[in-house]
């Protein structure tokens, strides 16, 4: 199912071979340089793209969605990623200022803590147009395209009530307690979840998004109670950490495990019957969403839409997964 | 010109100093044995609380979750011993994991454009030596660079961790299951084998606690080790070779972070590059709980494994006695800190009793040179 | 006579070493009190509790007659008590004001360090210490001596009551020290009271009104310096006729074993000054080779280019004939030869570790078998050394700590012998060891060397430089100055060669020829 890119046999066979680690961190590092310097065209300009990290896959689609986008559309792209750092953030939007850049595209880190670097910014006279996350300022950036946690996880919710048959013992997993989704999406899910009585949560943990965490516990959770008939998590990762400590117990398939981020290996677990369902964020048309309304501005001096928009997302099942590629539909 | 001699000690003098000794001692054996009251407290604590605590099931899942951090600290232990630190482990974790991950889903190989796919042993023996070769790089920016261990070994947790995003491309590697067809199925068994009833993992953490303790007892690398710890100079001296003794450690060290991280995939039968982040400071709170002095020569097997079970049957206690998340990240911190606490006033206490048995000895025999 | 500063009763236990037993120590003002005693006998522990940077184990401090123990260095300033370190307490990477103003720096109006003040007060004191040194040079550029002066004058400018001075004169010139006694005097007649300690006994005797000797931490004499002479000093240091203490010995010199032949090694602190310079030797088989010379004479970093431990810039050493090249320390131990280092906490001894393991350390490989060590032989062979250098210990598990110095040292040479060396190195083995270890220590060495063992130790101590070896060398700054037979040489001809050419270079060193 993954692609086998001789880039990355490249890079195995670096470290294991010729040892030298240094090589090899150079050798790969590309995804940070400016690309397509020899296609640029007349329309042209530096699009900077910033996103939160890029070993996380959702993040890394984004960022590659907007970057294909604005090379297709002509532009010359930085990728850079700012660890949910807001100081990083911020030096990296100055390098995007003092290369002169047309447009940022920004996955930011922090709703307060981003307003300023966003403000500095505009005043440059660069246009920044956010995606992912919101900022709690408006007027500022040009755009906030975010994806409907809460809708999303009303929609994960609904499915998980009617696999379950709106009866039973369940377990939520929660994300990271301090970002601000984990507590949206767990939100999402109790409003739905709260209006079925026979519906009883026997454990809600906290395993900051991590698989091996949620892994442990799971098992853990187990030793204290096997009579579980669903989980819900508040991303797809702690999911398949659940999946896993299920089939660990050789309860595989009889519980519900529902997820949320439409993670490609997620949709692999729903193709295999591991999964029950995840709520898809479309990272992906959101990026591309954003790209178009920056090249529409750079153009036209509009974006010809809202500020604050928000994309729906959509629900995954066995159903429908065959229809779902990497964040958003094939 | 007048001359006088040292005036004698009193007889009241020597009672109280020898009474003072003997109370000292007693006070020692107890701080000793503190890891394993601490393991007992939480036993005893959460049995009452929760039914479910202790049975013979739940004792062995939470006996193979302590197994991933035990293999991890017994080789950060001979690294705390030579009075070093290796903060690469967690990293090392995940590049094991992306490796094993890599491996079995083919690796091609350059100018052949043939796809390999290695058999499950060749897998976990090539992922030990990635494991190996960090730490082997550890060992000799801290041996022939002069880094201080805790800069080189800082280093290498980033230059580790990027190998492992950079192998992996930032993904996750799903279904290590392997394929029949191919011959390399049986990773899973390292995660969800049960050889004689208990899973491979224990296993892994008994066989490994054995061969370092066989290590640190009865070869001469042990008594090096306790001796470059202790006293580098003198041991250097005294004919050690001491560079080389640092280097194996790191390398060990490597290798069991590898092993860990092999264990973490199977389990969970996929391998995330950002897996195992902290895992070294969970290592190293094991080790230190378990009495080991971070400035060298002072530790133990025992120790180190007693450190682990208090951290990994606190963590999983209060998981099922429902304790909240945030709780759960403030106790552990106070049961480390409490039981570094317990092992500085115990070497107080070794100091006093040293000097007061030391003073009623020389007491009742002035003569003693 | 009034004492200003006194100590009553006091005792001092480190580990399982007795520093001091119940000494009582007045201090007078207006008078210099030279305080004497071996290495080991517990003079710098007495000055560091007076100075308030270790605490009594029993007794106290009485300042002015009042029971006052200085709870550290900083107090005892407050005070009016001073103290010049045997060891240099200064830090190297700062510049000369920096040092001698630390912790109490001249303050302007706004709070900050007043640079002109303190450089002015630095030039003055360096002027009355005729040392024109820059204030502003960092100490690490500075020789030896210089850095005792800026100690001296560290301790000057606190305008101390009670100024204690621990050898400050081991790397002065002869003028400087004339300078400084000079200085003494002036200090004396302002009512300051002046203790002296020094291992120049002549030199000490003659600044001093008062004598004091320490003997194995307890205080065995004390008198007005015009009543005694050196002699009385020596046997009260010594506590017995110090020709009974090192018993005559019949040597029966064999073969040469070891060979140095224009030796040089760089100072490893500092690599552009030689530490040994062209320095040949031979020692042969059975025989006990003595080297005299001060601190900084280049002693150790001899015996650790012998023992593979420094390597030599030029020059050969050869082991029975066959060139040791450079090879490192661990193949000069499997050859035969074995170094005692001088500061055995430091270097000899891994306290984490039992008695027992210290002494095998050195000599493991004998013991292994297979993967493992056999703890069966190594365990005969430790009991066997233990009983063969007389440690006094509960057995091979005790903890280190728990041995008194002396028996320490006993380990550490008993971790030498293990090694079944040819050649012994040993590195002023006497250090902080009382009288009747250092005697079983001599012993044991001279019954070594009936067996065949060449023997190097060095030593700063001249009685032990006149009576043990069956030859002498004497060593300044690097170089041999001198040559005999045991016999040959007086106590005041080896102090003035040792001193290195200050006093009667020439002279010397013809004698020496």
């Amino acid at each position: 199912m993954r692609n086998l890119l001789p880039r990355r046999a490249l890079a195995i066979a670096v470290p294991l071979l010729s040892a030298t680690l240094f090589m090899a961190a150079c050798g790969g590092s590309d995804d940070d340089s400016p690309s397509g310097g020899a296609a640029t065209s007349e329309a042209g300009g530096l699009v900077a793209i910033i996103t939160p990290s890029a070993d996380n896959p959702f993040f890394k689609a984004e960022a590659d969605a907007a970057k294909a986008k604005a090379e297709s559309l002509g532009y010359e792209t930085s990728v850079a990623s700012h660890d949910d750092d807001p100081n990083k953030q911020s030096e990296l939007i100055d390098a995007a200022i003092s290369r002169k850049a047309k447009a940022i595209i920004l996955d930011n880190a922090g709703a307060d803590a981003s307003i300023g670097p966003v403000r500095k910014a505009k005043d440059a006279g660069i246009p920044v147009f956010l995606i992912d996350r919101e900022i709690n300022a408006t007027g500022i950036a040009n755009a906030q395209i975010v994806s409907n946690n809460a809708q999303g996880a009303q929609l994960a919710a609904q499915s998980f009530v009617e696999a379950m048959s709106s009866k039973g013992n369940y377990v939520e997993f929660v994300g990271k307690e301090s970002d601000t989704n984990a507590g949206v999406r767990s939100k999402g899910f109790t409003d739905v979840i709260s209006q079925y009585p026979d519906l009883k949560q026997v454990a809600k943990e906290s395993a900051n998004w991590d698989q091996q965490e949620a892994f442990t516990k799971m098992e853990t959770i187990l030793q204290k109670n096997r009579d579980i008939q669903g989980v819900i998590a508040g991303n797809d990762t702690m999911a398949l950490g659940v999946v896993a400590a299920l089939k660990a117990a050789g309860l595989n398939g009889k519980v519900v495990v529902v997820g949320f981020d439409g993670s490609p290996d997620a949709i692999a677990a729903i193709k295999a019957g591991d999964m029950h369902a995840t709520a898809l964020q479309p990272a992906v048309l959101g990026a591309e969403t954003a790209v178009e309304q920056a090249d529409k501005f750079i153009k036209t001096g509009s974006t010809g839409a809202e500020e604050k928009q928000s994309i729906d997302c959509e629900l995954v099942t066995e159903e429908n997964a065959d229809e779902f590629g990497v964040f958003g539909r094939k | 010109m007048t001359t006088t001699t040292a005036p004698a000690p009193s007889e009241h003098d020597t009672t109280e100093l020898a009474a003072t000794a003997r109370r000292l001692s007693i006070l020692n054996g107890l701080f000793e044995l503190r890891a394993f009251i601490a393991l007992a407290v939480l036993i005893v604590v959460f049995s009452l609380l929760s039914d479910s605590f202790l049975t013979v099931t739940n004792v062995i899942t939470m006996t193979k979750h302590v197994a991933i951090n035990a293999v991890i600290a017994l080789g950060m232990l001979l690294v705390i011993l030579k009075g070093g630190i290796d903060l690469s482990v967690g990293s090392i974790v995940g590049l094991s994991g992306v490796v094993a991950g890599e491996l079995l889903q083919g690796m091609s190989i350059g100018v052949l454009d043939v796809v390999a796919y290695p058999p499950v042993w060749a897998v976990i023996v090539l992922c030990i030596a990635v494991g190996m070769l960090v730490g082997l790089v550890n060992g000799i920016l801290v041996t022939r660079f002069r880094v201080a261990p805790f800069i080189a070994t800082l280093g290498m947790l980033y230059v580790a961790r990027g190998l492992a995003l950079l192998i992996s491309n930032g993904a996750t590697y799903p279904n290590l299951g392997g394929s029949p067809a191919l011959g390399n199925t049986g990773f899973g068994f390292l995660g969800s084998g049960r050889p004689l009833g208990l899973p491979t993992s224990i296993w892994l953490m008994a066989i490994l606690a054995a061969a370092v303790a066989l290590l640190l007892v009865k070869s001469p690398f042990g008594r090096w080790l306790y001796a470059t710890g202790g006293n580098e100079r003198a041991a250097d001296l005294s004919g050690v070779p001491v560079n080389r003794v640092k280097t194996i450690v790191y390398v060990v060290s490597g290798a069991c972070a590898a092993i860990a991280g092999l264990i973490i995939a199977s389990e969970l039968t996929s391998a995330a590059p950002q897996a195992g982040e902290t895992y070294e400071l969970n290592a190293i709170a094991a080790v230190v709980i378990g009495g080991a002095a971070l400035s060298g020569g002072r530790g133990t097997v025992r120790g180190t494994l007693v450190g682990a079970f208090v951290i990994g049957f606190l963590a999983d206690g209060l998981v099922i006695v429902g304790v909240s998340t945030f709780w759960q990240i403030l106790i552990k911190g106070a049961v480390i800190v409490l039981a570094v606490m317990l092992d500085q006033g115990q070497q107080r206490f070794q100091r006093r009793q040293g000097a007061a048995a030391s003073a009623a000895a020389a007491v009742t025999k002035p003569a003693s040179h | 006579m009034t004492a200003v500063l006194r100590a009553r009763e006091v005792t001092k236990v480190y580990g399982g070493t007795h520093a001091l037993k119940g000494v009582d120590f007045d201090v007078a003002a207006g008078r210099v009190t030279a305080l004497f005693g071996e290495n080991g006998a517990g003079k710098s522990t007495l000055m560091k509790i007076l100075a308030g940077i270790e605490r009594p184990t029993t007794g106290q401090v009485e300042l002015d007659g009042e029971v006052t123990q200085p709870r550290s260095a900083r107090d005892a300033a407050d005070h009016g008590i001073s103290i010049i370190h045997q060891e240099l307490s200064l830090c190297p990477n700062l510049s000369v004001q920096d040092n001698l103003f630390l912790a109490r720096e001249i303050r302007g109006r706004t709070g900050a360090v007043d640079r002109a003040a303190q450089r002015a007060a630095t030039t003055a004191v360096m002027r009355r210490l005729e040392e024109p040194i820059d204030p502003d040079r960092l100490v690490a550029d500075l020789r030896l001596g210089q850095q005792q002066i800026v100690e001296i004058a560290r301790a000057l400018l606190q305008n101390a009551r009670v100024l204690i001075m621990d050898e400050p004169t081991s790397a002065l010139t002869a003028p400087e020290v004339a300078v400084l006694f000079r200085l003494i005097r002036e200090l004396t007649a302002a009512g300051v009271a002046v203790v002296y300690i020094s291992h120049h006994l002549d030199e000490a005797l003659e600044i001093a009104d008062d004598v004091v000797v320490l003997r194995d931490g307890a205080l065995v004499a004390t008198a007005k310096a015009r009543d005694v002479e050196l002699s009385w000093i020596v046997s009260h240091m010594v506590g017995r006729d110090p020709d009974a203490l090192f018993p005559d010995r019949e040597p029966e010199i064999g073969e040469p074993v070891l060979a140095l032949d224009g030796l040089v090694v760089a100072d490893p602190q500092n690599p552009h000054r030689l530490a040994v310079d062209q320095l040949s030797l031979t020692l042969h088989e059975g025989e006990i080779l003595g080297i005299y010379g001060l601190m900084g004479s280049g002693r150790t970093e001899l015996l650790e280019a012998v023992a593979g431990r420094i390597t030599p810039v030029a020059g050969t050493i050869e082991l029975g004939g066959e060139p040791l090249g450079t090879t490192g320390i661990r193949d000069r131990i499997a050859r035969g030869i074995a170094l005692v280092p001088e500061d055995r906490q430091r270097d000899g001894l891994v306290q984490t570790m039992s008695v027992g393991q210290n002494i095998s350390l050195a000599g493991l490989a004998r013991f292994v078998r297979g993967l493992f060590v056999n703890r069966d032989t190594e365990r005969a062979a430790v009991s066997k050394i233990i009983s063969d250098v007389t440690v006094k210990t509960s057995g091979a598990a005790a903890a280190i700590g728990s041995l008194s110095g002396g028996n320490q040292q006993k380990v550490v040479i008993g971790k030498a012998l293990l090694t079944q060396p040819r050649v012994l190195l040993l590195d002023e083995p006497s250090r902080g060891v009382d009288v009747g270890a250092k005697a079983d220590i001599f012993a044991l060495v001279a019954a070594q060397a009936r067996r065949g063992l060449s023997v190097i130790f060095t030593t700063s101590e001249a009685e032990e430089a006149l009576h043990i070896p069956d030859r002498l060398l004497v060593l300044a700054r690097g170089r041999l100055v001198g040559e005999f037979r045991r016999g040959q040489i007086t106590r005041e001809d080896l102090m003035s060669l040792s001193d290195g050419g200050t006093a009667v270079p020439t002279e010397a060193r013809e004698r020496a020829r």
